[in-house]
């Protein structure tokens, strides 16, 4: 199956390329929302591929199902003959593609270029995950595909006892993942060894608690007066004279 | 506060004066805000502002203001002079009744047997003179106070208490209490008149047909709110003067009042002779003031105070001295030199003609001193800079010198020979101001201050105090008689009038002085104001020559001002009998012991009958016989009630004002009586046998000087009523007297010759001096440095200012085009935000770059 | 066939960054532009979820701050979103080409 992985990523990819750039070029707005439909949709396969189900199914339901539905409702609202093609000029679309080309090659160039440092999980923890990345063969210590499917309804699972801020025992360990891992991993083979950056990481993985619940209360509470604010500032109003 | 005044009933005063400079300052706010606002009357708000300070057309906001300022000035004074009075009999009363117990234990005192018995009556002895002390100070502490004002450093003073203290104060006595009274009831009474004779002032546009210019007569905004605006201040200034307890305040409301009187002469300014006699009025007073200054600063420099009552206790011996060999208090103890005893010390003898007058000590009890006296041999020891309990001495010639000095400032003032000549050109102003300032009070200020500082003379100043007086009476008087102006005829007559009252103080008649003071304030504003409602009535005619038959048409103005002139006549009865008469008695008290002075009682008594002359001669001209103007006469009218109520009033007044228990009796008037409770002790010093002789022959003087009055009245009936005599005929005969008087003795000529002439040369001299000497230097200096300047212009504005304008005008380029980038769309700042992080994130990475190059 | 490392993530949430503000830029359509910001959110989203993966360390934060993008970019559409439907019915349009009160 692991052939199957890069092959949804560029398909999932080029999705999401073509529409995020199909809604950039469109002018007219109800096509634009359309390629936005297909990008969010994209983003969550990716969310999937990156074993993040549970960011992925959000993604679904609350972008595609709930943001995006409103946006649907404010262009049918406000989307009357004129503005539903509201062009700019020419000029303007030169000037924001060579920008754009250039903030993306900055960016491509920048990140093509980074080298990253992850700490890796124990041996036996490793052994279950996927074969390193070829750019480990020609030292490059970038760390790649760790794992596929079978995690991620674990992962799902962590997510949620952070939420709650659940401490981990040890026999759990296995499933839970590198999340507890206490020990400082010893350096796999081909590896170099752990450098001085590396060390100084090992204190942060003996962390034991870590809650979310105050942040994601205080989320909540911040979505609802979001919804308080925007059901005030959207209401009907009368209109003040000569308005 | 009506507790305050209660206890301190002196207070009343001071708020008397202060009501009318409280109303200047208000109106001269309004004024200044009025200013303010003009340039903004078009506006919406500014209009609203502008109206509401009095628009375009003057308001009669401001005559109110000082009309009830000064009524209520009037109401104050009024209820501080009854106080005083009220007090004072019981004051005296007490005060006598506690020296007679004084005496009573002094003896008790001499005839007591036994220690014990002699100890106790001296221990009441000592309570007695106590309480006598305590019912003086306070007495003293109701009706005076003094203020610290300024205070200075002079160096090298061994005393430093003694003049280092500038000090404001005021104090009451009969003399001024009454003065306020007058003062203010005159004033209310000529505010009440200006209102109704400044009433033209109160148009948009007055047209001064006096005034000509290119097209026609001058048109001006009307300046109702200005006069009642110098009136008010005129009056803070006046009772500020006759308030105070030192000549120094009085010098400050001196030239107070001196402004007042430039302002109000020069009232319509544009009038090139109002303007001169303004000039003229003020130029001419500086010359007194000359004096009074020098007199102050010899004041200050030998006595180093200006409190009168210090002053007059250091120069003159005190009251209680009575066992040395100066049998009455209050003289000037002439000393010549011993020798000197001691470092800063001198010994010197009595001596009559002795050429320094001793300095008594500041702190001494008057009723026990015995500083010089026959145990020492009529010695006394001076210091060169006395302590407050030694003696010192000044020079007997610069004591003259300082009473001249003050004199020349009251001959200014009030307009006495020499410097007489502004008063009748001062008759330019409005006739309220005439009536006020140059009859009623200001004028009469001279002979306050002459009568305040009566013990600052010495005999000879008297005597030039006399001589000017009766010089002035006659001089003023034959001119009053050819003049026909109304107004001219009134300035001469008070002109003389003032003569009679320094010839009174002169002689030694301090309260008949005054009193003659306190009429004539009451009889000149009655004429003045008289004169004012003719010349309004027949609209600004003031040639008699046009008038005639005039009571026909102004009834109550002819009948009040007949009551004037019946007083100022000195017809019995009328107040101005009463204080003429008294000047004359006074007069003839003196020349009874100097007979060498019997000019001093001639002049007057002459004088007397030219009075009644010219006052019944300007009466008939005006109001008896025909009209000899029919145009003047057929337009004549009565005034408005605002002018004939003052009239009215002065006019019962003027009759009665003197009047006493026994009104038939010349010397029995209650003014005088009242007037008297003030007079120095130096006046009895100084003239006790003149006095005596004064109070002889006073009725023996009535009936000359109303001998005198009956042939001036016939004789002026003769030639204005009955036109026995032709006047024309009898002018014609006596041409050159009559050219002279006219002329009104040259005195304007002859200064004009000797002062102003040569001023002017040595004028225009100085003025070539400064234009062909000094102002060559000065212009080629400016030449120089109009060069310099040039070039330095030059070098600024080329490369200085052209740096700056370059670097502005580069920073004003490269904001304009910016500007152009200020799109104010969303998307072109989204646009530069990732640009700006691009070019940023590019920028850092060449930095880090080349550092990791390194 | 490789298997998909890290930077093929993040160059497609680069992407999906450079789209939105792209989008943000040309558009003149308020909601237009509200699209943008959403597609820069998931662009950072993708990030922080690709980043989760990767990272062992940041397994949890990442997916947790990725919920919370999700959410904040819920609230953050439906104010935008209010204040657009405001603006509309202020100026009658959602041209923000008319809102040009910050033009120097």
């Amino acid at each position: 199956m692991d052939f199957l992985y890069p092959i949804l990523f560029w398909l999932l990819a080029a999705l999401i390329g073509v529409s995020a750039v199909a809604m950039v070029v469109t002018q007219n707005i109800v096509r634009a929302a359309t390629w936005l439909l297909f990008t969010l949709a994209g983003v969550a396969g990716i969310f999937f591929l990156l074993s993040a189900d549970f960011v992925g199914a959000t993604q679904l339901l609350v972008y595609v199902g709930g943001t995006l539905v409103l946006v649907v409702f404010g262009v049918m609202l406000t989307a009357q003959g004129p503005f539903i093609n509201l062009k700019i000029a020419a000029g303007e679309w030169a000037i924001a593609a060579v920008v754009g080309i250039g903030f993306f090659s900055l960016l491509a160039f920048t990140l093509i270029n980074a080298k990253f440092d992850f700490p890796v999980p124990e041996q036996s923890q490793v052994a279950t995950t996927a074969p390193l990345a070829a750019g480990a063969a020609d030292g490059d210590p970038l760390i790649g595909d760790k794992g596929t499917g079978h995690r991620s309804l674990a992962a799902s699972v962590v997510l949620g006892e952070a939420l709650l801020g659940f401490e981990k025992t040890a026999p759990e360990a296995a499933v839970t993942g590198p999340r507890d891992v206490m020990a400082v991993p010893a350096p796999l083979p081909g590896m170099p060894p752990p450098s001085s950056r590396q060390a100084r990481l090992v204190p942060v993985l003996k962390r034991q608690k870590m809650a979310y619940l105050l942040p994601f209360e205080i989320v909540s509470v911040h979505l609802l007066v979001v919804l308080i604010g925007a059901a005030y500032l959207a209401r009907s109003k009368r209109r003040r004279g000569g308005a | 506060m009506l507790d305050f005044l209660q206890s301190n009933p002196g207070y009343l005063f001071v708020l008397a004066t202060l009501l009318p400079l409280a109303s200047f300052l208000l109106v001269l706010v309004g004024f200044v805000l009025w200013c303010v606002f003009r340039p903004y009357r078009e506006t919406e708000y500014g209009a609203v502002l502008y109206h509401l300070f009095g628009g375009d057309a003057p308001g009669r906001t401001p005559a109110y203001m000082a009309l009830a300022a000064i009524f209520l000035a009037f109401l104050c004074s009024a209820t501080g002079f009854g106080l005083y009075t009220s007090g004072f009999y019981h004051h005296e009363k007490e005060l006598q009744a506690q020296e007679h117990a004084v005496g009573l234990k002094h003896d008790a005192v001499l005839h007591a047997v036994g220690e014990d018995k002699k100890h106790d009556t001296e221990k009441e002895l000592v309570e007695a003179e106590d309480a006598v002390t305590e019912i003086k100070a306070a007495w003293k502490n109701k009706w005076t106070a003094r203020f610290d004002w300024i205070k200075v450093h002079p160096s090298g003073q061994s005393d430093p208490e003694r003049g280092t203290i500038i000090q404001l104060g005021f104090r009451i006595d009969n003399l001024n209490a009454l003065m306020f009274v007058m003062v203010t009831f005159i004033a209310t009474l000529i505010h009440l008149f200006s209102m109704g004779y400044m009433a033209e002032e109160l148009a948009p546009t007055v047209a001064d047909h006096q005034v000509h210019t290119e097209d026609g007569h001058l048109h001006r905004r009307g300046r109702f709110g200005r006069f009642f605006l110098y009136l008010s201040l005129f009056c803070f200034s006046m009772l500020n003067l006759i308030l105070t307890d030192n000549p120094f305040q009085i010098f400050i409301s001196w030239e107070l009042v001196g402004i007042c009187s430039y302002l109000l002469v020069g009232f319509y300014y544009e009038r090139q002779s109002a303007s001169n006699a303004a000039n003229k009025a003020f130029i001419v007073n500086r010359v007194g003031d000359a004096g009074f200054i020098i007199g102050l600063i010899i004041i200050w420099t030998y006595v180093g105070s200006f409190n009168f009552e210090d002053v007059f206790r250091q120069i003159r011996s005190p009251q209680g001295d009575a066992q040395g060999i100066l049998t009455t208090g209050a003289k000037f103890v002439r000393v010549s030199a011993d020798g000197e005893v001691a470092s800063g010390k001198q010994s010197l003898h009595i001596d009559p003609n002795g050429d320094r007058v001793v300095l008594f000590p500041r702190e001494i009890v008057p009723e026990h001193y015995h500083g010089v006296s026959p145990e020492r041999g009529g010695h006394v020891e001076v210091a060169d800079s006395p302590k407050k309990d030694e003696h010192g001495s000044m020079p007997y010639w610069v004591l003259v010198v300082a009473g001249l000095g003050v004199f020349l400032g009251c001959v200014g003032k009030s307009a006495q020979f020499p410097l007489h000549v502004w008063l009748p050109d001062a008759m330019e102003g409005p006739t309220p101001v005439s009536a006020l300032i140059h009859a009623a009070t200001m004028v009469a200020a001279g002979v306050y201050l002459v009568g305040r500082c009566f013990p600052l003379f010495t005999p000879e100043v008297l005597l030039v105090i006399a001589y000017t007086g009766a010089i002035t009476l006659f001089v003023a008087a034959t001119v009053a008689v050819v003049m026909t102006d109304i107004k001219k005829v009134l300035a001469y007559s008070t002109v003389s009038q003032l003569g009679y009252m320094m010839l009174a103080l002169g002689v030694g008649g301090w309260s008949a002085g005054l009193f003659h003071l306190m009429t004539h304030a009451f009889f000149k504003a009655l004429l003045f104001l008289g004169s004012g409602s003719v010349i309004y009535g027949c609209h600004h005619e003031q040639d008699m020559l046009k008038m005639g038959g005039l009571w026909r048409k102004m009834p109550i103005t002819a009948f009040t001002m007949l009551a004037g002139v019946l007083a100022i006549s000195g017809i019995p009865t009328f107040s101005g009998w009463y204080s003429k008469d008294a000047v004359l008695a006074d007069a003839i008290g003196y020349v009874s012991v100097h007979r060498e002075h019997t000019l001093l009682f001639l002049l007057p008594l002459v004088t007397a009958g030219i009075t009644t002359f010219y006052m019944f001669r300007m009466w008939f001209l005006t109001f008896a016989g025909k009209p000899r103007d029919l145009h003047v006469y057929e337009h004549a009218h009565e005034t408005p009630w605002t002018m004939t109520v003052p009239l009215i009033a002065l006019g019962i007044l003027s009759w009665v004002v003197a009047w006493g228990a026994r009104f038939w009796d010349a010397s029995q008037s209650w003014l005088e009586h009242e007037i008297h409770h003030a007079q120095p002790l130096a006046v009895a010093a100084n003239f006790a046998q003149e006095q005596n002789n004064a109070r002889n022959l006073h009725d023996m003087v009535g009936l000359l000087a109303l001998g005198v009055v009956a042939v001036g009245l016939v004789f002026a009936a003769l030639v204005y009523y009955w036109r026995a005599l032709n006047a024309g005929e009898t002018k014609e005969q006596f041409a050159t007297v009559h050219r002279f008087l006219s002329n009104k003795w040259y005195f304007d000529e002859l200064y004009s010759v000797l002062l102003v002439r040569p001023t002017l040369v040595v004028a225009h001299w100085c003025k070539n001096v400064d234009l062909y000497g000094i102002d060559s230097v000065l212009h080629a200096v400016a030449h120089a440095t109009k060069w310099v300047s040039w070039l330095e212009g030059r070098f600024d504005n080329g490369v200085i200012d052209g740096l700056a304008n370059l670097l502005g005008n580069t920073t004003y380029k490269v904001g304009v085009s910016l500007r152009n980038m200020q799109t104010g769309y969303l998307r072109s700042y989204v646009l530069f935000l990732v640009l700006a992080v691009v070019g940023f994130v590019v920028a850092l990475s060449y930095v880090v770059m080349a550092a990791a190059g390194q | 066939m490789d298997a998909v490392g890290l930077t093929p993530f993040l160059l497609l949430g680069a992407l999906l960054f450079v789209c939105g503000t792209l989008c943000m830029a040309t558009k003149r359509n308020a909601i237009g532009i509200l699209m943008g910001v959403e597609l820069v959110l998931n662009g950072a989203t993708v990030n922080f979820v690709a980043f989760a993966y990767f990272n062992p360390v940041f397994e949890i934060e990442g997916q947790i701050f990725a919920l919370f993008v999700i959410v904040l970019a819920a609230a953050e559409a439906a104010v935008a979103l209010a204040i657009v439907l405001n603006f509309y019915n202020n100026h009658s349009t959602v041209d923000v080409d008319t809102a040009e009160e910050l033009k120097g």
